[in-house]
Parts: structure tokens; sequence; C-alpha cells
């Protein structure tokens, strides 16, 4: 796990600073799953694209304006089965995720009141979601990459 | 990081329970959404980015958690909010009087210039309907409130009347900005080239034609 960390802030040092790309063929395991999976909408550690929702296209983020980050959370699904228990929530585990530091960064976006220290994102145009979680704690904003489409 | 939009707007919905604010701030469907988790959970605000007159505008729209049951909505939730929607539902006589409750509730503890618009909603119901359209803009004109009928429902007016209040905002605070530093002395009218170019043209023009 550690290793991972450290990898991680390597690669978003190594491309926030705008260094040029540095191939680390030691690590090219994890490097690799990395980039390929994200190649196409991540870009010097930001979103390349607009990022928007999946079911109505509202926009959510600008391009640009978030940074990719992995890291594992379990989000609750965004339709839950009507024969589950009463007062179970069904989630899944999701790895990567857009990290907004300022929630006004957000083009368009819903907040759900708090559970616990969270607040849940949804879209603000079809109230889909949840597409991410806020941290209450840290004030900052993560939009789960498998929840939204890029354009 | 470099700010990305113009302006940020704090905007409250206000108005007796049951009139539609979350309904206003929730998108009203029936469609599988609704009940979802998000649903389950509500909506406490939103953030929309508008553009007004090519300026970027973010707009925090905030709902009332059932505060207004019990009309406990103080000062600190008014805090920071430069405009209000005060909400009724044209179906419920009490709902609009209270109106007035709210407009004195909001002058005891909002910011005194904080801009308001008044929305008479669920026209869509008219067959129920106990409020008039003409006694609506009465009351605006009392209260010299913008005012608009609304449906949740069916989406009706929503989005402009939100519109509307981000636009008087704008016009109030570039009113309040020109008079602290007039244009002349701020530079924030630089004169251009092409300007230039064409202030000695202009000139020679009129007075040829004096
Ligand atoms: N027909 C109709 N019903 C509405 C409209 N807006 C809200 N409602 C209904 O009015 C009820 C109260 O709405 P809600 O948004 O919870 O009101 P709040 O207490 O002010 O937040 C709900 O049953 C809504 O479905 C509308 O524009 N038209
Ligand atoms: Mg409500
Ligand atoms: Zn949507």
């Amino acid at each position: 796990m550690h290793i991972l960390f450290a990898l991680k802030t390597l690669y978003h040092n190594l491309y926030l600073k705008k260094v040029p790309k540095i191939r680390i063929m030691a690590d090219a395991d994890i490097k690799t799953t990395v980039e390929e999976t994200n190649k196409d909408y991540v870009e010097d550690g930001k979103n390349k694209l607009n990022v928007k929702c999946k079911f109505c296209s509202s926009k959510i983020l600008d391009k640009q304006s978030a940074n990719y980050i992995t890291q594992e959370k379990q989000l609750p699904l965004m339709q839950q089965d009507n024969n589950r228990e009463e007062g179970e929530i069904q989630t899944e585990s999701v790895n990567e995720f857009y990290h907004v530091e300022n929630m006004y960064t957000f083009e368009n976006i819903g907040f759900t009141h708090s559970v616990d220290n969270y607040k849940y994102l949804s879209c603000a145009d079809c109230d889909a979601g949840p597409v991410g979680y806020y941290d209450m704690n840290t004030k900052h904003s993560y939009v789960a990459l498998s929840r939204v489409v890029h354009s | 990081m470099a700010k990305t939009y113009d302006y940020l707007f704090k905007l409250l919905l206000i108005g007796d329970s049951g009139v539609g604010k979350t309904s206003i701030l929730f998108r009203f469907s029936e469609d599988a959404f609704n009940i979802s988790f998000i649903s389950t959970i509500g909506i406490d605000f939103k953030i929309r980015t508008i553009d007004l007159d090519g300026k970027k505008v973010k707009l925090q729209i905030w709902d009332t958690a059932g505060q207004e049951r019990f009309r406990t909505i103080t000062t600190a939730y008014y805090r920071g909010s430069m405009g209000i929607m005060l909400v009724y539902d044209v179906t419920n006589e009490k709902s609009f009087e209270n109106i007035k409750n709210w407009i004195r509730n909001i002058e005891e503890n909002a910011s005194a210039d904080v801009e308001k618009m008044i929305l008479g909603n669920k026209c869509d119901l008219d067959a129920k309907r106990m409020v008039s359209k003409e006694r609506g803009e009465q009351l605006a004109v009392e209260y010299q409130i913008k005012f608009v009928e609304t449906s949740a429902k069916d989406s009706l007016n929503v989005e402009s009347a939100f519109y509307t209040l981000a636009r008087d905002i704008k016009a109030k605070m570039e009113k309040k900005q020109e008079a602290s530093n007039p244009p002349s002395r701020s530079g924030a009218h630089p004169i251009k080239a092409s300007d230039m170019q064409r202030k000695p043209a202009s000139w020679l023009s009129r007075c040829s034609i004096l």
C-alpha cells in the first residue's frame, strides 16, 4: 500500500510539475495500468476533457479543472435494488476519482444533505447520483470516473 | 489556483412548508432516479454555472431543510446570501399571506440589500387555484419585488426566474462597483487602439456638420 501511494505521488508530481515524462521502467506494472486506462482522459494529471453526466450530459467539470487520483472508496450504487433489505445501502468499490479542492470549481452539481461526514454529489440537472462525494472535514470533493462521461 | 468565474452568488429558497421549494431545487420528475439513493437523502444545495452577458456566474442555491416549519430561519441561515426566492403555492391562500411574514423575517435577519423575487408556484394546478395571478402581481408591486408564476412540475419559468434574480444581483453589484470607483479613474474601459484611430474622424465629421 505504501509503495503504491509513493508511486502515485511520484506519478502526480511528475505530471503536475510538467517535468518531461520520464519512463520508469522498473515500475512498469503499476504505471502502465494507470496510464493505459486513462491516457484518453487524463493529461498532466488533470481531466483532459469536459466531465459530463452519463444520463443527461449536464456539464459537471470544465476540462483541466480537477486532479486525477486513485484511491479505493465504497460508493452507494446509483440505482438501489428494490428488493434489498430495508435500510440496507448497496455499495460498490470505486478506484478512480477526480479530486476537486474548491467546490466552486464545479460547473453544475448537487450536494446532498450530510450523511456522517459526507455529502454525496449528484447531477444538477437530472439528480442522478452519487457521482461522487464531498468530505466535510477537508471540504474536498471527489468525482468517480466510472460514474461520468468525458467529451 | 486562478479564479475561473466572475461572480459567485448565494441564493436561498424561502417560503412555507409544502409550497414546492425542494421540488424547485430537485428536478421534479417521476423517473427512476427519484426513487434512488439521492432522493432519499435529499439535496442540500446546488451549484450552477450560467452565462450572464458574457460573465461566468456561479449560483449556489440552497433549500431550507424543514426549518421553515417552525419559522426558525435566523440570521445564521441568511448569512452571505445575496438573493432570495420567496415561494408561495397558488393553491394555498395561507402560503400567499405568509409571504409578508417572510419578507419581515428577511428584513430582520438578512442583509439589507439582499435581492428578492416572488414565485407563485404550482401554476399547473389551475383547477385548485386559490390565489390569482393578479394578486401575486399586486403584492409584488407593493413590495417592489419581481414576480413570476412557476411550475416546478412542468419546469415552467423556474430556470428563467433564477436568471432574472442573478441578473438583478449582478446589476446591483456593478452599480455599486461603479459608484465606488468611477470608470474614468478605474480604467475599467481602457481606450482601445481602434477607438483612438476612430476619434479624429468622428471629431472631423462633427465639425464638418457644424
Ligand atoms: N402540481 C404541482 N405540485 C408541486 C409543484 N411543486 C411541488 N409540488 C408538490 O408539492 C409537494 C410539496 O413540495 P416540496 O417541494 O416538498 O415543498 P417544500 O416543503 O416547500 O420543499 C410535493 O408533493 C410536490 O410534489 C408544482 O409546481 N406543481
Ligand atoms: Mg422542502
Ligand atoms: Zn444528469
